[in-house]
């Protein structure tokens, strides 16, 4: 029996949110809201509706009117000669379909809103009814390039809810899945920043490093972007003793790839100049906004759901914790760049302790509520939650927070007296998919 | 009296009496304006065909015979400004729909004023004709629409600025006097201390009306903060400062020999006016501010010109000399026509889109009256100097009068010859951005929603003609510069050709071509230049009439997926120029002032609050000159009730000390 992911409380006296609680989760029914105390570092969960001081918070998470609706509540702008830069929402270097409202006077952007739901495909409602080995399926393909965490945080949720045992091996192999697919991502930050500034060898080469992440995901899981790797019934995982060896020496060229070439990045100011002091998000309001993932610990919060509220196996691993203060854009790729460390040091640990691991089953953690399950998981960009219902063992209810809805706000913010060149800077280091929102 | 006399003294007299007629039909006043315009300009071009011009002769009150003649370099300025009388005066039949003729009258007044100090042939009926001017133009200021206490603080600002260029100048005047023993036109050697008295009280005094850097408060603030009627902004922008340059001219005729120092000093006023003033005019968001601005930066031009002139004469390179005064006179001319071509379809736009805030403007100026706006395109063409309209040609003439700053012997004018070319260089370039801004915002561009005015040919059909002649100025420029020749005689006192010649093997035919410097410097052949563009455009025309004809198609402007752009989602005209609100942030003292304007509710986390942002520019000059105000505004009551405290005994004290002081000082002088 795992720990429990969070602990209970009572509700306190509404009004003041008291300082150093973020923001996790508020569940759409209003069944319960999660935030994080980061002076303790522990996940609190206080059950009943959620108050009216949360409404604006919770707001842009609970969503779920279909067509074009702003990502984040934003101030309104007015002024001489101010007007909206509508820039998309097919919009260049973006990979969704998104549309940002820029309010400007010219040159500088005053207030940034981002506008998502142009291509909802309504997965959320979609899966209600069905059978959650069927829901998975959709589920893992809310995100490509997050596919391997949508899917660990369902698949966790729902055993939760159900009660149901999983074997170690099965956590083992998710953290594997995870932790490549959190390399690749975090490759691909870094090549698109280094696009959008022109510079064309070191983009090829750090997006050459990506593309290997792919690779070594389709060797050992038979899929580039991990679909149905983590599901039952999917492709024959190769994990043998020589699979991994192979994977150990790809990842160690992969690492000192990397090593190299992020240290020429760091070097170049043409790089560090459009990323440094762009897109700065405080740390107040990282923490006020509920940011998650590298944005929150660029700002100087240490929190990782894999060191905060670990489940099975990262309780049982040693993981380091990169961290800025910053908050601009050059403190989000250091932190990238120090997990991807921390990641091939976790692959490294994996591989290492792979045989020595008792085959035994690992319980769930216990259900939010009867049916109910509720997991956490940190994905590239950050936490993810899944709220899971079921109902006679098909699903009732889906609730998700994505790390993109988490950080919309914080994307506003930090464009505030941007100008119009940082806007893509500032934009990919954040690490945002509309898809995920747009579900 | 030879025949041009009696046309030259009829024009004059005719200016007065369309003055006098306002009285009785603005109609009238407008139409015998146009006529005595034309007669003004027959006389101009015959002086400078046939020689100088005498027309009436009458004894003046203190000795001097008084009359009324054209030399060549009146008869320039007298050409300019006619040409574009002509223009204004059938523009304001149709525009002027005031409730009384006094803006008629004012109007034809300040014609009447500015004719009779170009044509006079002493200082006496100059200064007279000057100050008539002023007061004049002071009336048509206060005919302006809009919030009464703008219109008075706008004329107030012209009037303290006219009087005192009224007082510098009659300084300078009675230097000229005291120093050569008449009010003619007799010239003062530049050693004496009476030259340097009239050279720098005439610099500040026609520098005031030219409106140059620090006094461009005089140029823009009474046209842009009131608005003035279209017809009066264009005579006080175009011909109002033409009559500085001209009493600059005349005033630094008469000082020959002057030490290299003062053309250093005007070369370098006109730098800074040149940068300044198209620096304000590319943030300027008002349809009348943005030419005023520019009438700013190519008065400044003017100078530049005028000092490489100087700097070359003392340093006796004639042909440089000369070629800088040809260039100083073509673009005193090419200015003002292009000018008042703005300021005539400023008024079109006014008419069109109900505003002068380019922002609101947004292009339903246009109104349908295709002729205005050929023309405005033109007249702002010519202002950006573009190929091959006369502001193209006189701008690389004024540049290539600065290259030459090399060739100056003292090292500081050559360093100073150096710094202006950088900033005139800046100014060119910053001036095509405001003139972009002026065609783009003001007629060319129309979002789906704007509205379009109606069109009214009376309005259109001048600035047209304007445009036209910026074309021919232009392409004829060789032709123009040789009439010019004998203006620039008068001012070097010695015969002068125009700088055209032919240059072996080019194969362009002789006189065809400006040459810039002797020995050869730069050749331009603004001749050649549009025939080459008709060439190089024949190949795109004779393609599409040949062979794609009818395979365009028409398409809604692709915007990234959104739908076609809403009110509110279009570039502004402020956003256009707020890269350079930015960049120059430091000389533009830019500041954003941010005010919230909406209600906050302090329980929520993320709640949107409103606010109202404003990028605001400062001219520093402005608060100088706002501060002086509020100072002399302050003595001036202190004095009131220090020594006018209405007690008899402080009176007489002040009579006794008087009488005292004026026996001592016939003792003294006996």
């Amino acid at each position: 029996m795992t720990r429990p992911v969070w602990r209970e409380a009572s509700p306190g006296p509404t009004g003041e949110w008291p300082e150093e609680r973020a923001p996790a989760y508020a569940a759409p029914d209003g069944a319960f809201v999660l935030w994080n105390d980061l002076r303790e570092g522990v996940s609190v969960l206080v059950r009943g509706p959620v108050g009216p001081e949360r409404a604006a918070v919770v707001a842009p998470w609970t969503r779920t009117a279909p067509g074009p609706h702003p990502l984040a509540t934003t101030d309104a702008i007015d002024g001489y000669g101010v007007f909206t830069f509508p820039y998309g929402p097919v919009s260049m270097g973006v990979p969704d379909a998104g549309r940002f409202d820029l309010r400007t006077y010219g040159e500088r952007i005053l207030e940034a809103t981002p506008v998502g739901g142009f291509k909802s495909r309504r997965v959320l409602s979609s899966i209600v009814g069905q059978r959650p080995e069927d829901a998975a399926l959709r589920i893992e393909r809310i995100a490509g390039p997050f596919s391997a965490a949508h899917a660990t945080a369902f698949l966790a949720a729902v055993e939760s809810a159900r009660g149901q045992p999983v074997p170690i091996s099965e956590l083992r192999v998710r953290a594997v899945a995870q932790e490549l697919q959190r390399l690749h991502n975090h490759a691909r930050q870094i090549a698109r920043v280094a696009e959008a500034a022109s510079q064309n060898v070191g983009h090829a080469q750090m997006a050459a490093l990506a593309e290997e992440m792919l690779r070594l995901s389709a060797r050992l899981f038979g899929h580039r972007g991990l679909f149905g790797a983590l599901l039952p019934g999917g492709p024959p995982r190769r994990l043998d003793p020589a699979d991994r060896k192979e994977a150990g020496e790809r990842l160690r060229r992969f690492a000192r790839a990397f090593d190299e070439l992020w240290t020429l990045f760091l070097g170049s100011r043409t790089f560090l100049d459009r990323i440094q002091t762009t897109g700065t998000v405080r740390r107040a309001d990282a923490v006020r906004y509920g940011a998650v993932g590298p944005t929150l610990r660029a700002a100087g919060v240490p929190w990782d759901d894999r060191l905060r509220v670990p489940t099975p196996p990262y309780d049982d691993l040693f993981l380091s914790l990169p961290q800025e203060t910053e908050g601009d854009g050059l403190a989000r790729l250091l932190v990238r760049a120090g997990e991807v460390h921390s990641s091939l040091l976790l692959l490294e640990q994996l591989f290492d302790r792979w045989d020595q691991w008792r085959a035994e089953e690992v319980a769930p953690a216990p259900a939010v509520a009867d049916g109910r399950g509720l997991a956490r998981t940190e994905a590239p960009s950050g936490d993810l939650v899944y709220d899971v219902r079921l109902d006679g063992g098909r699903l009732g209810a889906v609730g998700l927070r994505s790390p993109s809805h988490a950080n919309w706000p914080l994307l506003a913010l930090g464009l505030h007296n941007a100008v119009f060149t940082d806007f893509h800077f500032a934009f990919e280091t954040f690490g945002f998919s509309f898809a995920e929102t747009d579900g | 009296m030879e025949p041009l006399g009696i046309i030259l003294s009829s024009a004059v007299v005719g200016l007065f009496l369309a003055a006098a007629l306002a009285a009785v039909d603005r109609r009238l006043a407008y139409g015998t304006a146009t006529a005595a315009a034309g007669l003004f300009a027959l006389a101009a071009a015959g002086t400078l065909a046939t020689g100088t011009v005498h027309g009436l002769v009458w004894s003046g009150p203190l000795g001097d015979p008084e009359g009324l003649a054209l030399d060549g370099l009146s008869a320039v300025f007298a050409l300019g400004a006619s040409l574009v009388w002509i223009a204004t005066s059938i523009y304001s039949v149709g525009y002027d729909r005031g409730p009384s003729g006094l803006l008629a009258g004012c109007f034809a007044l300040t014609l009447a004023a500015i004719a009779l100090l170009v044509a006079s042939t002493s200082f006496l009926l100059f200064v007279i004709g000057w100050e008539v001017m002023t007061l004049a133009s002071y009336g048509m200021i206060l005919q302006a629409h809009g919030r009464a206490d703008r219109i008075y603080h706008a004329a107030f600002v012209f009037l303290a600025f006219g009087e005192g260029s009224t007082l510098l100048v009659i300084v300078a005047v009675a230097a000229l006097r005291v120093g050569t023993g008449t009010f003619l036109f007799a010239a003062l050697p530049a050693g004496s201390a009476l030259a340097l008295v009239a050279f720098l009280a005439g610099l500040v005094g026609f520098g005031l009306k030219m409106g140059v850097a620090p006094f461009h408060m005089s140029e823009w603030l009474p046209i842009a903060h009131s608005s003035a009627p279209s017809n009066a902004s264009a005579v006080l922008s175009a011909t109002l400062t033409l009559a500085g340059v001209y009493g600059l001219f005349r005033l630094l005729s008469l000082l020959p020999g002057p030490p290299v120092w003062w053309g250093g000093l005007v070369l370098g006023i006109g730098a800074v006016s040149a940068l300044l003033g198209a620096l304000f005019a590319t943030v300027s968001e008002h349809a009348k501010g943005l030419p005023a601005y520019s009438t700013i930066e190519n008065n400044g031009l003017i100078l530049v010109a005028l000092g490489v002139a100087l700097v070359a004469r003392a340093d006796g390179l004639v042909y440089l000399a000369g070629f800088a005064l040809f260039a100083a006179l073509y673009q005193a001319l090419v200015h003002a026509i292009a000018k008042t071509g703005l300021f005539l379809t400023a008024g079109i736009v006014e008419r069109g889109a109900g505003s002068l805030d380019l922002n609101a403007v947004a292009g339903g100026g246009k109104g349908g009256e295709a002729s205005g706006g050929t023309g405005g395109i033109l007249a702002a063409l010519s202002l950006a100097a573009a190929p091959p309209l006369a502001g193209f040609v006189s701008e690389w003439m004024i540049l290539e009068a600065l290259f030459q700053s090399y060739r100056f012997a003292p090292t500081a004018a050559q360093f100073v010859g150096l710094l202006a070319g950088a900033a005139v260089a800046l100014a060119a370039g910053l001036i095509v951005v405001a003139m972009v801004k002026f065609v783009g915002f003001g007629f060319l561009w129309r979002p789906g929603s704007a509205r379009r005015g109606s069109g009214d040919a009376r309005l259109g059909l001048p600035v047209a003609g304007l445009g036209g002649l910026l074309l021919a100025l232009g392409i004829g420029a060789p032709w123009l510069l040789r009439a010019l020749a004998p203006g620039v005689s008068v001012f070097l006192g010695r015969p002068i050709a125009a700088p055209i010649g032919a240059v072996a093997g080019l194969g362009i035919p002789m006189g065809w071509t400006i040459l810039s410097g002797s020995p050869l410097f730069g050749v331009l052949s603004p001749t050649v230049v549009p025939i080459a563009m008709a060439l190089g455009a024949s190949v795109a025309v004779g393609y599409w009439a040949l062979g794609r004809r009818g395979a365009s198609r028409r398409v809604e402007p692709w915007m990234a997926g959104s739908p076609p752009a809403r009110p509110g989602e279009t570039y502004t005209s402020f956003g256009f120029s707020t890269g350079i609100r930015l960049m120059m942030g430091s000389t533009l003292r830019t500041r954003e002032v941010r005010a919230r304007t909406g209600a906050v509710v302090e329980a929520q986390v993320a709640t949107p609050v409103a606010y109202n942002v404003d990028l605001e520019v400062l001219d520093v000059f402005k608060v100088v000159y706002d501060t002086l105000v509020d100072v002399v505004a302050a003595t001036a009551l202190a004095l009131q009730r220090g020594l006018m405290p209405g007690r008899l005994g402080r009176y007489i004290a002040y009579l006794l000390i008087v009488t005292l002081f004026v026996v001592v000082a016939v003792a003294a002088a006996s």
